[in-house]
């Protein structure tokens, strides 16, 4: 039971992952300046997740990224690029309107229950 | 700083080539902003186990399939291992028992041939099954692995984009003119069992005897060299035959152009057969004279009287076999002409 339902969270949390990403990186965020963004936000993500998805997304032209050696030591910088930003805002859009309904969806089914 | 080294290199050796400088220095860095300033062993110990398995890490970058072979593949890779394997295993018995059966068989050691036929067959089928399924595989897994540049939604969007509409245009089969799998499968193994026979003639058609010491082969019924001296012929034919097999399974009903193609294939077929069963020196002289002994007749009139029934039997199927492809064809047609009709 406990196996099937990590399993299916995993899968839940796996799109949502992205748009989470996606939002937090309008402005420049290395890897784990972009962790403990999330996890203030309440959004806990496995590290072995999320820099591995960063370098998919900068495959995909959604962000862009650069070293900074500026500091005491180098740090790699991701941010939206412009293609990623409307991809976001599309996501974005997408993701509100579903949720809505499905928070309807969910909602019908508690009153008929009551 | 050792413990960060020795994680960092279990990660490096699981990375791919590319870009493998650049993650682990991303992956160094990270680990120093998680860790406070002069850090201790404990702190570091437990930085590491946030980051959690090398393993893991290492596979999120890696852009090659983590499977041998993908859904994509997965259901052509099964018919097609299903579809060669029974012929490649028949092909193999039949050369194995080619190969075995010349030569007298005296009563006692006949059950130890027997034996040791069966064992060498068994393990022919393995080895042949293993080699099929290996090398198909093989081939699968790198068609899975060459196709990487095009990703699934570029497969996707190339299709067009599929509409109700789109029935209209493939025609509904009607089952009279229907070529079932099985139809087509029966027609692979028929090409693979003659054309086994073809090559093993001298060892497998014949005249066997039983001398009240199990079976002798007496001798063989054809001349193998003036046989195989006809091989260019043959090859054409089997390469004909399987193309027609290829073309059935593709299109799956009797069409003009299929039964068309049948027809110039089985005429093809007759001829070639013919200008083969007419040659002089086709039929082994010892096998003649036993027959001409056998009914008591010249050797003459066995020779023309085998090589005129034999052509005959052949020609009657082959004929039967172009009217059949027509019947089922003209036969679809009129059924579905009707049912157009029903509708209106």
């Amino acid at each position: 039971m406990s196996q099937l339902l990590n399993s299916l969270l995993t899968e839940q949390r796996r799109g949502n992952l992205t748009l989470a990403v996606l939002s937090q990186l309008r402005t420049p965020q290395y890897g784990y300046s972009l962790v403990k963004r999330l996890e203030d936000s309440g959004i806990t993500i496995e590290q072995s997740t999320l820099y591995p998805l960063l370098r998919r997304l900068e495959k995909k032209d959604l962000v862009t990224s650069s070293w900074d050696t500026s500091e005491s030591r180098p740090r790699k910088y991701y941010v939206l690029s412009d293609y990623g930003e409307g991809v976001f805002q599309t996501l974005k859009e997408e993701w509100k309107q579903a949720t809505n309904e499905l928070f309807r969806l969910l909602e019908e089914e508690n009153n008929e229950m009551d | 700083m050792k413990w960060i080294d020795v994680y960092l290199q279990e990660v490096e050796r699981r990375l791919p080539e590319k870009n493998r400088e650049d993650i682990l220095l991303e992956i160094r860095s990270t680990i120093e902003d998680m860790l406070p300033e002069n850090s201790t062993e404990e702190e570091v110990k437990g930085v590491l186990q946030e980051l959690g398995d090398p393993v893991k890490l290492a596979q999120g970058y890696s852009e090659k399939p983590m499977h041998l072979i993908g859904p994509r593949y997965y259901d052509t890779y099964i018919s097609l291992i299903k579809m060669i394997l029974p012929i490649a295993i028949t092909i193999s018995l039949i050369t194995l028992v080619a190969e075995n059966i010349i030569g007298s068989v005296d009563e006692g050691s006949l059950i130890m041939m027997i034996l040791a036929i069966v064992g060498e067959g068994v393990w022919r089928v393995i080895s042949v099954g293993v080699q099929v399924f290996f090398w198909i595989t093989i081939i699968f897994a790198l068609i899975e692995r060459v196709d990487l540049g095009i990703d699934d939604e570029d497969l996707r969007s190339q299709r067009k984009k599929w509409r109700a509409e789109d029935l209209k245009k493939v025609a509904h089969v009607p089952k009279k003119r229907a070529i079932s799998q099985w139809e087509v499968y029966g027609a692979f193994l028929w090409t693979a069992i003659w054309g086994t026979v073809y090559f093993h003639a001298d060892q497998l058609l014949g005249i066997y005897e039983n001398q009240g010491a199990g079976l002798t082969f007496v001798t063989p019924a054809l001349n193998q060299d003036t046989l195989l001296s006809y091989w260019p012929g043959v090859v054409l034919v089997i390469g004909l035959e399987i193309a027609l097999s290829l073309y059935k399974l593709l299109k799956k009903e009797w069409t003009k152009g299929l039964v068309w193609f049948n027809t110039v294939q089985e005429f093809l077929s007759i001829g070639i057969f013919v200008w083969i069963i007419t040659n002089e020196r086709l039929f082994q002289p010892a096998f003649i004279n036993y027959i001409a002994d056998l009914f008591g007749v010249n050797a003459a009139q066995v020779e023309s009287g085998l090589t005129w029934r034999i052509a005959a039997i052949f020609i009657i199927f082959a004929v039967w076999n172009i009217i059949d492809g027509w019947v089922k064809y003209k036969k679809g047609t009129k059924k579905t002409k009707v049912s157009h009709e029903l509708v209106k």
